[in-house]
Parts: C-alpha cells; sequence; structure tokens
C-alpha cells in the first residue's frame, strides 16, 4: 500500500478554510478560466486538457483509493464503459454523449457493484491485482465481441462540425472548459466528503478496518458506496476523451495506463488529500511533456527512462506525496493551532 | 436488575486448539465482572466471539435480551456493546479527535454534534490536551486511552475492555481504576480481560476464570483467590507450569 506506516501527512482530515486559502483559490479560478485566451498554441491547450483530465481522473480515483487506501488499478474498467456507452448511444441511436456521458456514469456504477463485490473479498496486493484483472476482462470482451462493439479496429465519432449540443466543437477552448467543470465538481464532491461523516469512516477503514468495524462502520457498504461514486466520475471522464479524440477502440478506452495514471497522481501528489491528485497530474504531465520535448526525438525511450527515475526517485524520498511534505513543513514551521478535525 | 449479556455453550476451535470449550456465564446491568485466566485461556477469544469478529462454533449470546452470535461486529456495536482491542488499534492519521470522532458518528451524523460528543468522551478519559495530535504520535497508554474514547462515543450500554491496564505503571493504574469506577457509576456495564490483579480486586464484583478455553471457576473476588482449581491454573500443580508466551 502507498503511505501506509510511512505515511506522514499530519491528518488526513483536513482544516477549514483560511482567510489566505479562499484567496488563493479565487485567484487560482481566474488564472485557469483566463488560461485559454492567454496561450494561443493548440498544443499548450491540448496540454492543459490533458492535465484536466487527468487530474479528474486522479480525483476520482483518491476517494477511493486514497481516503479508503483502496488501491485499485483497474479503473479503466469505468473509463472503458463511459466511453462506450455514449458512444454506443450516439452511434446507434443518434442520443447525444450529454445523456450518454450520465448514462454510462450509470452503467460503470452498476458494473462496479459485481466487481465490488468480488474484488473487497480480497485486501492488499490481491485486492489490486484482482481490480487489474477486471479491467482486462473487460477489454477482452469488447476486442472479440464484434458484432457489439466493432471489435479491435474501434470506430470514428461522426464529425458533425460545431455541435455543441451532441458535445462537439470547432475551439478547443470549449473542451478545456467541460474539463475544467469536471474537475471542478470533482473536488467540490471531494471537499464535501472529506468534511462529512463518510469521509471520517472512509479514512477510517483506511487505517485500520477491524478498529472501523468495532466503532459500528459498516465497512463493506462504506467501500461499495465510494467504489459506485468513484466509477461514475471515471465514467464521465470516458465519455469526455472519446469525444474528445473522436474515436474508440479497446486498447484506448480500456487502457491499462488509465488505472496506472489515475493512481500514480494521486500517489505523487499525496494520497487522501484534496488538492493531491491535482498537484500531482499537473507535475507528472509537465515533466513528461516537457521531457518529450526536449529529449523525445533524439533517442527513442530516453525520455520514458528519465520519467521513470523521477518517479521511483519521488516514491522512495517522498512516499506521502507533494501534500505530505507540504504538510510536513506546514507543521514544522508555521502550524500557530493544533490541526482541527 | 435485567442481564445485560448472556453467553451459553460457547465454542470455537481453531484447526486442533479447542480456544474456547462450552463457555457459559452472564452479566448482570450495571455490573462490572472480570474474565481472567492464564495466557492462552480464551479470555481475547472470548472477547472476539461475543464482539462479531470471530463466529462461534457452537453457543449462544444474548446481549440485552437479543441473540447477536451471526452479527457482524458493527451491528454489535450500534446494539451497544463496544471494546477496545489488547494491541491498541488507532486510525495512526486522524487526529484523537477524528479518532474519537469516528466513534461518536455512530449515533449523530452530523459532524458537529460529533464534534462536541467526541470532546465529551476525550475529557472523560483525560485526553484533552492532545485532542490535535496524529493517534500514531500518542505514548501507549495515551492510545489505550484513546480506544476508551473512541469506544466510549458510540454511547455503549456495555463495554468490552480488553487488558487496557497491562503495561501501565502503578499510579496509571490506579488512574484507570478510577476511570472504570465513574463508568460503572454511570450505569455502565463493564467486561474487563485483565492480568493485575490489584485493579481487578478493585473494579470487578465477579470474576469468571478460563483456563485452557473452560470455565475453571466464578465468583467473587475473595472467593477466587481462594479457590485451590484457580490457583492451580495460575501457579501449576507443584509449581511446574511453564508459562505460555502466547497472548491471552
Amino acid at each position: 500500500m502507498p503511505g501506509g506506516d510511512r505515511d506522514n501527512a499530519k491528518t488526513t482530515i483536513m482544516r477549514k478554510p483560511r482567510g489566505w486559502g479562499v484567496l488563493s483559490l479565487c485567484l487560482l479560478t481566474v488564472i485557469v478560466l483566463a488560461l485559454p485566451g492567454v496561450l494561443k498554441s493548440s498544443f499548450a491547450i491540448d496540454i492543459l486538457i490533458r492535465i484536466l483530465l487527468f487530474a479528474f481522473i486522479g480525483v476520482a480515483w483518491n476517494l477511493m483509493g486514497g481516503y479508503a487506501k483502496q488501491l485499485s488499478l483497474g479503473h479503466a474498467a469505468y473509463f472503458g464503459l463511459g466511453a462506450y456507452t455514449s458512444t454506443l448511444m450516439q452511434v446507434d441511436f443518434g442520443i447525444s454523449p450529454w445523456i450518454g456521458m450520465f448514462a454510462g456514469g450509470v452503467v460503470a456504477m452498476l458494473a462496479s457493484l459485481p466487481i465490488g463485490w468480488l474484488c473487497f473479498r480480497l485486501r492488499g496486493p490481491y485486492f489490486t491485482i484482482a481490480t487489474i484483472a477486471t479491467a482486462q476482462v473487460l477489454m477482452l470482451i469488447f476486442l472479440k465481441f464484434r458484432d457489439f462493439a466493432w471489435g479491435a479496429e474501434g470506430t470514428t465519432i461522426p464529425n458533425l462540425g460545431n455541435a455543441p449540443l451532441m458535445m462537439q466543437f470547432e475551439a478547443k477552448a470549449a473542451y478545456y472548459y467541460i474539463a475544467l467543470a469536471l474537475l471542478a465538481i470533482g473536488l467540490a464532491i471531494t471537499y464535501r466528503i472529506e468534511r462529512s461523516r463518510m469521509g471520517y469512516y472512509l479514512v477510517a477503514i483506511g487505517e485500520n478496518e477491524d478498529a472501523a468495524e468495532a466503532v459500528g462502520v459498516n465497512a463493506p457498504r462504506i467501500k461499495r458506496d465510494i467504489y459506485m461514486l468513484s466509477a461514475f466520475l471515471t465514467a464521465l471522464a470516458g465519455t469526455f476523451y472519446t469525444q474528445y479524440i473522436y474515436f474508440i477502440d479497446p486498447a484506448t478506452a480500456f487502457n491499462f495506463n488509465i488505472s496506472i495514471e489515475a493512481a500514480l497522481v494521486s500517489i505523487v501528489g499525496g494520497i487522501g488529500t484534496l488538492w493531491g491528485p491535482v498537484i500531482g497530474t499537473v507535475l507528472l504531465e509537465t515533466t513528461s511533456a516537457l521531457l518529450q520535448s526536449w529529449l523525445g526525438s533524439s533517442s527513442g525511450g530516453i525520455q520514458l527512462t528519465v520519467y521513470s527515475l523521477i518517479l521511483m526517485a519521488m516514491i522512495l524520498w517522498r512516499p506521502t506525496g507533494i501534500m505530505g511534505f507540504l504538510f510536513e513543513i506546514y507543521g514544522r514551521h508555521i502550524r500557530a493551532e493544533p490541526a482541527r478535525a | 436488575m435485567g442481564e445485560a449479556l448472556v453467553i451459553r455453550n460457547l465454542s470455537k476451535r481453531f484447526g486442533g486448539l479447542r480456544a474456547v470449550q462450552d463457555v457459559s456465564f452472564s452479566v448482570e446491568e450495571s455490573e462490572t465482572v472480570a474474565l481472567i485466566g492464564p495466557n492462552g485461556a480464551g479470555k481475547t477469544t472470548s472477547f472476539n466471539l461475543i464482539t462479531g469478529f470471530h463466529r462461534p462454533d457452537t453457543g449462544s449470546v444474548l446481549a440485552f435480551g437479543r441473540e447477536i452470535v451471526g452479527l457482524r461486529p458493527h451491528d454489535i456495536c450500534a446494539h451497544g456493546l463496544a471494546r477496545t482491542f489488547q494491541v491498541a488499534k488507532p486510525f495512526g492519521a486522524m487526529t484523537v479527535l477524528a479518532n474519537v470522532m469516528t466513534g461518536a458518528f455512530l449515533r449523530d451524523k452530523n459532524a458537529d454534534v460529533a464534534r462536541a460528543k467526541a470532546r465529551e468522551a476525550i475529557e472523560f478519559v483525560g485526553l484533552s490536551a492532545k485532542e490535535g495530535t496524529a493517534a500514531r504520535d500518542l505514548t501507549t497508554i495515551d492510545q489505550r486511552r484513546l480506544e476508551m474514547a473512541r469506544a466510549l462515543a458510540t454511547q455503549p450500554r456495555l463495554l468490552l475492555l480488553d487488558e487496557v491496564m497491562a503495561g501501565l505503571n502503578p499510579s496509571e493504574i490506579d488512574q484507570a481504576v478510577a476511570l472504570m469506577g465513574k463508568l460503572s457509576k454511570r450505569g455502565l456495564t463493564i467486561v474487563i480481560v485483565e492480568h493485575v490483579m490489584r485493579a481487578i480486586m478493585a473494579v470487578a464484583r465477579h470474576i469468571v476464570v478460563l483456563d485452557h478455553g473452560q470455565k475453571i471457576a466464578e465468583g467473587n473476588p475473595k472467593e477466587i483467590v481462594e479457590n485451590p482449581e484457580v490457583i492451580r491454573a495460575y501457579l501449576g500443580s507443584g509449581y511446574t507450569h511453564v508459562p505460555t508466551p502466547e497472548a491471552g
């Protein structure tokens, strides 16, 4: 498990926002809203959209993987189900992806019930392996059953030009704002859960499931509920991504890298923290993009090696992620009053 | 006064080991009962059977008139039975307050109410000064206090304490005894597993003695210390008994 005993973050259930917190949040909002207007390069906006999207997937993963420490590496299952549900509805029945997006969310939620029922019987690494398997099995199903969903070739999404009602836009900025809205929703949900009974129960389960049961926490039900929410949100990202790249096939929709990325950005940023996945994504995506533009063309694969080395160093020396590091500094030098739970 | 807990013919085997064999005893409401016995006698197993962490092979447990065998630990807690663990299991990354709030949430969904109730429990066990400390940074005795506060925050009718005094120094034991006295005065029924005889004599009105998973004696403290069976179990016939290192 990431963190575990070495997790030094002072407390996962955090403090109330203070004046400067609100101020910096406002400032951040203004900057983030203005970015597409300032940036002219579509390459840059493309990277920003990726950052927002993966931050959102990370936030969805973090609800279960971070707060409750149920390390899933199978979230691609829900990303893919979301993507396929909305695409099937659009291509076969002409239903808008805006509706398909929520239908996909519901499908993912329903799928998480039997998957969770199976996987939650296992703990620790066995749970993780089981989640990987479920995503792979789903990918194989979509690969093999050609009549159902185009098989391995996949399909392109019919291009309708500028059709906002069908989630298609000529301006890249529109996609940027949709991804931003998704991330904002994910963060708002996390913020609310963190402060509610659910948040305390999740962290308690992650810390010690037996002790949580002993004080009346219905651990299986809480895990089931948060898995459903996490799956729902991840599926929204799947629909958005497919609409953005106008293409779907099992290898992209159920890509194992999505599962890894969802976990990685949270772990690097700081699991079980509100902003951890966002900080993690900004760091990882920028590093990866920069490395690619510096080293990418010179010798194949070198940028991946450097990227991996940075990751390893990060996990070795800062297992609590950037947020854990910040809390440590905060605790050592700045904290004037005890952390309020 | 009614009976808080009635245990009948409780048995549990782990492979070839009969951890608990045909144990029966009952606890009256507002009474404090001690479960004692040498290491490996089946005391902690009995706790696990009562609180739903293990399922007994046979036997029944009636708590406040309701059969609780087969219920999950959280249901049993909701029914009014709270326990502590022999090895404290705090939620390490959470503050003391957040730990206890987690218990308080059982009865109150609202975070502000739960916080207020949690603070009461924390004050009761004398941990108020450390409310903002992460649980993993507490000393052993403070972690035990925390366990007790967390259990109390669930507003139990019956409290099961598993060796809360192990490793405490004499003055700390006096504090813990005083704490149990206070709880008992409030009308709480308490079952303790304990090795510290001084404490048992001070708090328990009734003692149940287990050895090798079987009940060998039961009675008030005076009867127990004079019981030859009990003396044999603890010291061995001719003092040849070698204590096993295994935890009871």
